[in-house]
C-alpha cells in the first residue's frame, strides 16, 4: 500500500483523528471533577461576597451553612446581623454576551446589600472592568429609589453616596453601564416580588 | 533549509525572520491580549507550548503522513495541543482561564504554529523542530510583552495589576482598546526594519 493510495489516506486520517480525540477525551474525562468544584467555588463565593461574608475555610462548606435551600424562583433566604437577606444568581445580556453574577437585597429596608460578578465576555479594560472590586462596591448599601437605580456617568472613579439612587458607571463603556443598569433592575424586581411571595 | 544549526535558527525566530516582525503572523491575537501584561505572559507561554510540541510530533509523523492530508493532520495537532491547554488551564488555574475566555481557543488559528509546522517541522529532524517551534514562539513572545507592557502602563496605569502611575495618572482609554495595539505594533516593525536595513547596509 503506497503513502498516496486512497486506502492509506482514509485509514490514517482515522486513525490520526481516533487517537488524539482518545486522549482529549482521556483527559477531559479526567479533570472533570476539577472543573465542576471550581465553578461550584466560584458560585459559592459569589454568593458570600455579594452578601459580604468573610471568605474563610471551603467555600461550599460556608455557603451550604449559610444559605437555605433555593425556592421554586432560585431565591435564597439568610440573616444578616438580624435582617433578612435575599439573594439569587442571574443571567443577563450584557454588551457582548451573557452577565452572570448574584445580587443580594435587603427587601425590609428597600437596599441593595451586594453584587458579584460570576462571568462576563465584554471587553477586557473597558466593560470588563464591572468585575473591579470599585464597580462592585458602589452598589453596598444602596438605597433603592422608586423608579429604579442608575447607573451613569458620575464624578469619576466610584458614587460611595448611598443614598442618591446612583453609581458611577464605567468609563469607555457606556452600553456595558447601560446593560449593567438594565440587569440590576430587572433583578430588583425579581427579588423583591420573590421576597413579597413567601 | 540551508542551515539548521540551533543558532541560526535561534537568531532567526527572534531577529532576522522573526513571525510577527517579519513574517506579519498572528497579528489578530497580538491586537486581542495586549492589553493586560499577565494575560499576555500566559497567552504566549501557552503558544510556546503550543508549537514546540506541534513541531515535534509533526516532525515525527512526517514519513507517514500522506501529502494530500498534511495541513488536515497538522491543524488536528495543533487543535489536540490547544485543547490539551484549555483543559488544564480550567481544572488548575480557573482564575486565568476566565480571564483569557476564547482567546485560549483561538491559538488554533494563529497562523506561527501552522507555519512553523509546514515550513520546517516537515522538512526536519523532531530535535531541532522542538528548538525551531520554541524560539519561535519566543520571538513572538518577545514582541507580545513589549506591546502589553506599554498597553497596560498608558491604559491602566499598572504592570501585572500592581499600580505604578499614581491616583492623579489618568488612563489612556484607547490603549486598552484594539487600534492602539495596530499604532504600537505598526511603530515597533518600523522601528525593527530601520535597525536590521542599516545593519544590511553596513
Amino acid at each position: 500500500m503506497t503513502k498516496d493510495s486512497f486506502l492509506y489516506v482514509v485509514v490514517f486520517t482515522f486513525l490520526v483523528a481516533f487517537v488524539f480525540v482518545f486522549l482529549i477525551a482521556l483527559v477531559d474525562e479526567a479533570t472533570s471533577e476539577r472543573v465542576l468544584l471550581n465553578r461550584e467555588r466560584a458560585t459559592a463565593e459569589a454568593f458570600l461576597n455579594a452578601v459580604g461574608i468573610p471568605l474563610e475555610g471551603d467555600v461550599r462548606e460556608l455557603y451550604k451553612s449559610s444559605f437555605g435551600q433555593p425556592n421554586s424562583d432560585g431565591i435564597v433566604t439568610t440573616t444578616v446581623d438580624g435582617r433578612r437577606v435575599v439573594a439569587r444568581q442571574f443571567t443577563g445580556n450584557g454588551l457582548w454576551g451573557a452577565v452572570s453574577g448574584v445580587l443580594a437585597l435587603d427587601p425590609e429596608e428597600n437596599m441593595i446589600v451586594g453584587l458579584d460578578i460570576i462571568s462576563h465576555s465584554e471587553t477586557p479594560g473597558l466593560g470588563g472592568r464591572i468585575e473591579e472590586d470599585w464597580f462592585k462596591e458602589q452598589f453596598r448599601g444602596e438605597l433603592i429609589p422608586p423608579d429604579g437605580l442608575r447607573v451613569m456617568k458620575g464624578e469619576g472613579g466610584m458614587d460611595m453616596d448611598q443614598g442618591n439612587g446612583m453609581v458611577d458607571g464605567v468609563t469607555g463603556a457606556s452600553l456595558t453601564s447601560a446593560a449593567m443598569e438594565t440587569i440590576v433592575n430587572d433583578e430588583i424586581d425579581m427579588l423583591m416580588k420573590g421576597a413579597d411571595d413567601e | 533549509m540551508s542551515d539548521v544549526s540551533p543558532r541560526t535558527v535561534l537568531w532567526k525566530n527572534l531577529w532576522t525572520d522573526n513571525p510577527i516582525f517579519v513574517q506579519i503572523l498572528g497579528i489578530c491575537s497580538t491586537l486581542a491580549v495586549t492589553n493586560n501584561l499577565a494575560n499576555t505572559l500566559i497567552m504566549t507561554v501557552a503558544v510556546i507550548f503550543v508549537t514546540g510540541l506541534t513541531n515535534v510530533t509533526v516532525s515525527v509523523m512526517k514519513s507517514l503522513i500522506p501529502r494530500k492530508v498534511r495541513m488536515i493532520v497538522q491543524t488536528l495537532i495543533i487543535a489536540f495541543y490547544v485543547i490539551l491547554v484549555d483543559i488544564v488551564l480550567r481544572a488548575y488555574l480557573p482564575e486565568i482561564s476566565k480571564a483569557l475566555g476564547p482567546y485560549v481557543g483561538l491559538i488554533i488559528t494563529n497562523c506561527i504554529i501552522m507555519g512553523r509546522a509546514e515550513a520546517f517541522a516537515q522538512a526536519n529532524p523532531p530535535a531541532i523542530a522542538l528548538w525551531d517551534g520554541l524560539t519561535s514562539g519566543a520571538g513572538y513572545m518577545g514582541v507580545l510583552v513589549i506591546v502589553a507592557v506599554i498597553r497596560e502602563l498608558l491604559g491602566s496605569g499598572s504592570l501585572l495589576g500592581f499600580r505604578i502611575f499614581g491616583q492623579n495618572f489618568i488612563p489612556w482609554t484607547i490603549m486598552v482598546m484594539p487600534p492602539s495595539a495596530f499604532f504600537l505594533l505598526g511603530g515597533l516593525i518600523w522601528v525593527a526594519k530601520t535597525i536590521m536595513l542599516r545593519k544590511e547596509a553596513e
